[in-house]
């Protein structure tokens, strides 16, 4: 390094003491700026801030509702920032690692995940919500979503769904009149769109959560419709994904590969642009999640073409389930300075008519629902199923952070021909056992 | 704030001699050391800890569990896998941005009368973050024949999204951002070789390669050695551009020691297990930029 400053024709002794200025004057920056977390405000009324950070998906709703919040109590104002997935994930879990989480921050439902509701709740960063009322209400099927021993650490607003989001112009086209409801009419169908020279469905595999979409699509009806208590023997160690019907589920996402169904290069296809490929009709349809139908609406010229149905996974209609999972929530952190003011507002989150617009906002099925609740026309089809034909993603009952990711890998694998069935079941079980 | 008061009170005469015999005293670079000491050296060091414990990167249960995080990273095929990509990646990036450095840096030394832009045009990807560099060529590499690189080329490539193609697609975005840096490097190094060594090589009759290989290039060497050092360190630890642009996939076929340690810590929630991948990354940074350094010193030349 003497040698560059030398170069440059600084002495030590200059580059010394510009390093020693710099410092000083960074030191100095650092010292004067201060945290604020209580103001007066001018009625000399003490405002309490409460801070939040979630994921880009809940901007909408959460805008709309900080809003309606700072009306009913103005003594409490809420600062949110949203930035995407894995950029919270790494942000949040730092700061709770540290010990200075924000009051309220994004929380996925179930065990599946780093930022997971039963592992923050487990290391003791959680607040205890189940004394508000609305928790009374959780539909028992969701509990293991919401609960860690009986006691509910998150909300969520709703349910979504995973489907196919079909673009009806570009089916219209391919003179297909009704959505298919059995896995040998879903074939049939995807050959006569493609033979209309559209591409059946768009997948963007680059884009890792969506390589996952269609695997879950199926295996409530290859896996959960034959036994609804998978979940618990696998934990159990009864059961394993390369014994159930998982397997079946990955050679019906292959076929669609081995018969052209996808887009080419899926690996190198990514979210936004498989968005595009249905929204603009150059693709029929995507197997994607109900939360994001806004970004599918979005970049549509007519967004009222777009509907979604759900992806028939077996032979027989009345043998099709569908994976409606609870949408991606909140907590409170229960060391924060403002625990009770946090709560608070997830109490006020909890009311129905605030549930209804979180809903509304996402396209979401709305956790509870009263006579004012909309629904949107687009997953009316999936009603039907909710009752007694749903399972919950996969994901919120695995038992670590791993099996998800893994899921990814190995579907991109196969996607590239690089791995085979067997191969990319083990590496499953490998991650769920660790 | 203590270091600035004490090197101000300190009583003048003592320093003064010595300051202007030889150097300042190093009681100026202080603030600086104290700075980097509690920003950098005591959280590095006080984070080796979490290697030897199973701590899940938040809460307060940790128990220590000795070297097992380290038995571990043996036997993780996806670690291992990933150092294999690492070394590809560095060992490419290492020979093609230097290479690509140098001719750029020839290139622009040369009394051509747009030198300055150019070596501005070349020398601004460095000032872009990663982050972004890794953006745009995702538009760049979209594998639609009709669009970005393909399309421009005539080819059919996934580039981004055929395993095999994949981590080269990485190291061409990587070079293409890095390259003006190196050629920055090069070209004072090239600035300190005087004139007059050439001038006595063309009286002696050597040609134009001759003068690059026997004048120029020994020259060169403590630009070479700053230069190699820089791209290793910068390769073994790339971390920004394979996250954004392929996040290690498709599959593992992308995945960095550094990303793997990325989402032990964050994905997985295994800080311990990911602390003990960074201890063992520094070591070999360490270990690698020692022994370059030793190597290039030893060949290094005055003019």
């Amino acid at each position: 390094m003497t040698d560059l400053l030398h170069d440059a024709r600084v002495s030590r002794g200059q580059f010394l003491r510009m390093m020693g200025g710099l410092a000083a004057a960074a030191f100095a920056t650092a010292c004067s700026t201060r945290p604020q977390t209580s103001t007066p405000s001018g009625g000399g009324q003490a405002t309490t801030e409460l801070k939040f950070i979630g994921v880009s998906d809940q901007k909408a709703p959460m805008d709309q509702l900080v809003a309606a919040y700072q009306k009913a109590k103005p003594s409490v104002r809420i600062t949110a920032s949203y930035a995407p997935t894995d950029q919270v994930q790494t942000s949040v879990r730092t700061q709770l690692g540290a010990g200075n989480a924000p009051d309220l921050h994004v929380v996925y439902p179930g065990s599946g995940s780093a930022m997971s509701m039963s592992q923050i709740a487990e290391a003791g960063l959680l607040a205890d919500l189940s004394a508000q009322a609305w928790t009374r209400s959780i539909p028992e099927g969701f509990k293991p979503a919401f609960q860690l021993d009986g006691k509910t650490y998150i909300h969520s607003a709703g349910s979504s769904v995973i489907g196919a989001v079909y673009n009806k112009k570009a089916f219209e086209q391919a003179g297909v009149e009704a959505p298919p409801t059995t896995w040998s009419e879903f074939l049939s169908v995807c050959d006569r769109l493609k033979k209309a020279g559209l591409v059946p469905i768009a997948l963007g595999a680059q884009t890792p959560w969506v390589t996952q979409l269609i695997t879950y699509a199926l295996v409530p009806s290859t896996v959960y419709a034959k036994d609804p208590t998978f979940d618990d023997k696998q934990l159990a160690g009864q059961t394993s994904f390369a014994q159930s019907g998982w397997r079946e589920a990955m050679e019906m996402y292959l076929e669609l590969q081995k018969r052209g169904f996808f887009n080419d290069n899926p690996n190198g296809t990514t979210f936004e642009q498989q968005t595009s490929m249905v929204a603009t009709g150059k693709a029929a349809m995507a197997v994607q999640v109900s939360a994001v139908l806004p970004d599918f609406r979005k970049a549509a010229s007519s967004p009222d073409d777009l509907s979604m149905f759900p992806l028939p996974g077996a032979g027989d209609a009345a043998s099709v389930w569908i994976p409606a999972g609870v949408v991606v929530g909140l907590g409170a952190a229960a060391k924060g300075a403002n625990v009770e003011e946090a709560k608070a507002f997830i109490d006020f989150l909890g009311k129905q008519e605030n549930i209804n617009a979180w809903a509304k906002a996402i396209a979401a099925i709305p956790l509870v629902q009263d006579a004012s609740s909309t629904i949107d026309p687009a997953v009316e089809s999936f009603l039907p199923f909710t009752k007694d034909r749903a399972v919950p993603f996969m994901d919120q009952r695995w038992p670590n952070a791993e099996v998800q990711p893994v899921h990814f890998a190995v579907i991109q694998e196969l996607l590239a021909g690089e791995s085979t069935i067997d191969e990319a079941l083990r590496k499953m079980d490998e991650a769920y056992q660790k | 704030m203590t270091p600035l008061t004490a090197s101000r009170a300190r009583p003048a005469r003592a320093s003064r001699r010595r300051f202007s015999v030889t150097s300042p005293p190093w009681l100026f670079a202080a603030p600086a050391l104290v700075v980097y000491a509690v920003v950098v050296l005591y959280p590095a060091v006080s984070g080796v800890v979490y290697a030897f414990t199973d701590w899940s990167g938040i809460g307060e249960d940790m128990s220590f569990v000795g070297l097992a995080q380290f038995r571990t990273l043996l036997g993780d095929e996806q670690a291992m896998g990933s150092i294999g990509n690492t070394l590809l990646l560095t060992v490419t990036i290492v020979v093609v941005q230097n290479a690509v450095g140098l001719l750029l840096a020839l290139g622009v030394h040369a009394r051509l009368k747009s030198r300055a832009l150019l070596r501005v045009v070349f020398f601004a990807p460095v000032v872009v973050s990663p982050v972004m560099v890794a953006f745009l060529w995702k538009y760049i590499y979209n594998p639609d024949p009709s669009s970005g690189l393909n399309g421009l080329l005539g080819l059919r490539v996934d580039w981004l999204g055929d395993p095999s193609v994949a981590l080269w697609s990485i190291a061409g975005m990587v070079v293409w951002q890095y390259a003006g840096y190196s050629m920055v490097i090069f070209l004072a190094g090239l600035e300190g070789v005087a004139p007059e060594l050439h001038e006595a090589a063309m009286i002696d009759g050597a040609g134009t390669w001759q003068r690059f290989r026997y004048v120029t290039w020994p020259l060169l060497a403590p630009a070479v050695t700053i230069n190699v050092m820089l791209s290793t360190i910068g390769g073994l630890k790339l971390f920004d551009q394979v996250f954004a642009a392929t996040n290690g996939g498709p599959g593992y076929a992308t995945e960095t020691l550094s990303t793997v340690l990325y989402k032990q810590a964050f994905v997985f929630g295994k800080y311990g297990y990911s602390t003990a991948i960074a201890l063992v990354l520094a070591l070999f940074v360490a270990a690698v930029s020692l022994v370059q350094v030793y190597y290039f010193r030893n060949r290094e030349v005055a003019a």
